[in-house]
């Protein structure tokens, strides 16, 4: 006699293909109802889905700025952590990339106290990732040292204004010319504040409809906001990426259940073989 | 020179029936819950893979499970395994994949293969995926393919434990050895 332990046939699930409406953008409340039913439902935790995330950053990192394509002598790349979750996914990129043979640094200047990222930290430290005591002051020292930055400054449940160190760190990224690689979302206040429909011509940066943005001020002329060359999203796309103008985007945190991609009709197209990371463009 | 060995021992379009169906054979201890890790991302591999994990006590029947599978995972017990082997439902769990002919892929370390002596008895796999390191016991595999998995040994530990170190390639999380 066969018990439950056999199945009659394999279910069946359709898995969850580009749908006719194509790739979802999420927007803030629906992204975050994911991740709270993957933490509430599904009994992840968080440690393991930060783990996945970082992971897909490396590997698109890996994929897009191959060690061998950098000028600098080292493959060597910043990583900038920011005070929360997007920080945490950073500190687990640039283990990740201290692995695949790249030389990163990162600048973490506000740690929560919590043993999930004192110990990301602990990580980082104990395999020789340095830690800078301070941000460089120029644009210029940045794009002498390193040959990509990792933006894990914010992520997609930021909110409020920005607060120092962030705001003047940003103010020197902007001005940085090496690529730079966003995790999730871009850094900065311009990108949380975008309509929510398609892409306006130009990019964000381009028309004074777009009114005051916060922090935007139209007089500093080229105050574009971040503009990273390659933006990951983990799990789904943000509304904000309809507006991201660079050269990669990637989609990684390859861990939402086929039931829960139909649910929220995520329309994910499928990623390569066993690859976590799928690119988009 | 051989040709690249991919990292995937068993290509979907290598798998004989419709929909590949595997067994995750999970454990009590760590090594069954890197089977249930496994299991998951299997899942998410292939939309409509029929994975299952059976923890149950019934009597698995060697023939069900050849037909109704196309491999089994077996991630019953790890290089931890000393006592856990003699007891149920381990023992009979491990009694019955001995038999199947379905090939099996052991995690980290064919179960009951540390507390055994070696010998026709014990547990034959086709595919073994040493994690982090290979362990003693796998000096006595010879199935098809042996795989390093687990890429986070960080260099220091390494050379502290005297273990070589292998060229995953790329950015891969495992490398065939």
């Amino acid at each position: 006699d066969r018990c439950r332990c056999f199945p009659r046939r394999a279910m069946h699930v359709p898995s969850a293909g580009s749908g006719p409406t194509g790739l979802r953008f999420l927007g803030q409340e629906e992204a975050q109802a994911i991740d709270q039913e993957l933490f509430t439902e599904y009994k992840f935790s968080v440690d393991q889905l930060m783990e996945l995330a970082g992971l897909s950053c490396a590997t698109a990192i890996a994929k897009a700025y191959p060690p061998s394509s950098f000028t600098t002598s080292q493959p060597a790349v910043l990583v900038v952590c920011g005070p929360g979750n997007n920080g945490g996914d950073g500190l687990v990129c640039a283990r990740h990339l201290k692995m695949f043979g790249y030389q990163p640094t990162v600048y973490y200047p506000k740690r929560p106290s919590k043993p999930l990222f004192e110990g990301l930290t602990t990580q980082c430290k104990k395999m020789d990732i340095p830690f800078l005591p301070e941000f460089p002051t120029e644009a210029a020292f940045i794009d002498e040292l390193y040959g990509l930055v990792v933006d894990a400054i914010f992520g997609f449940s930021f909110k409020g204004a920005v607060r120092e160190p962030f705001g003047s760190i940003l103010s020197t990224l902007e001005r940085v010319t090496v690529p730079i690689a966003s995790i999730d979302i871009p850094s900065g206040e311009l990108w949380l504040h975008l309509p929510e429909e398609g892409a306006r011509q130009g990019g964000p940066s381009s028309s004074l409809a777009m009114g005051l943005v916060a922090g935007w001020d139209v007089e500093k002329g080229k105050a574009d906001g971040l503009q990273p060359d390659m933006l990951i999203s983990l799990t789904a796309p943000k509304k904000a990426a309809m507006h991201f103008t660079g050269r990669y985007h990637f989609l990684g945190g390859r861990f939402v259940p086929p039931a829960l991609q139909e649910k929220y009709a995520l329309n994910l197209p499928a990623y390569p073989g066993t690859d976590c990371v799928l690119q988009l463009t | 020179v051989p040709p690249p060995l991919s990292p995937q021992a068993f290509p979907l379009p290598s798998l004989s029936r419709r929909l590949p169906t595997l067994l995750v054979a999970c454990g009590p201890a760590q090594t069954g819950a890197i089977g249930l890790v496994c299991a998951r991302h299997l899942r998410s591999f292939v939309g409509d893979t029929g994975t299952r994990r059976c923890r149950c006590r019934c009597r698995l029947q060697v023939q069900l499970i050849n037909d109704a599978y196309n491999a089994v995972v077996d991630a019953v017990l790890g290089a931890e395994a000393e006592v856990a082997e003699g007891t149920e439902p381990c023992a009979a769990v491990l009694a019955t994949l001995k038999h199947v002919r379905i090939p099996i892929v052991s995690l980290d370390v064919p179960s009951g293969w540390v507390a055994g002596r070696g010998g026709s008895s014990d547990l034959r796999p086709d595919v073994l995926v040493s994690l982090g390191a290979p362990k003693e016991a796998a000096r006595r595999f010879q199935g098809r393919r042996h795989f390093l998995a687990g890429r986070f040994v960080p260099e220091e530990l390494q050379r502290k434990f005297g273990i070589s170190p292998r060229r995953y390639p790329g950015s891969d999380c495992v490398v065939a050895l």
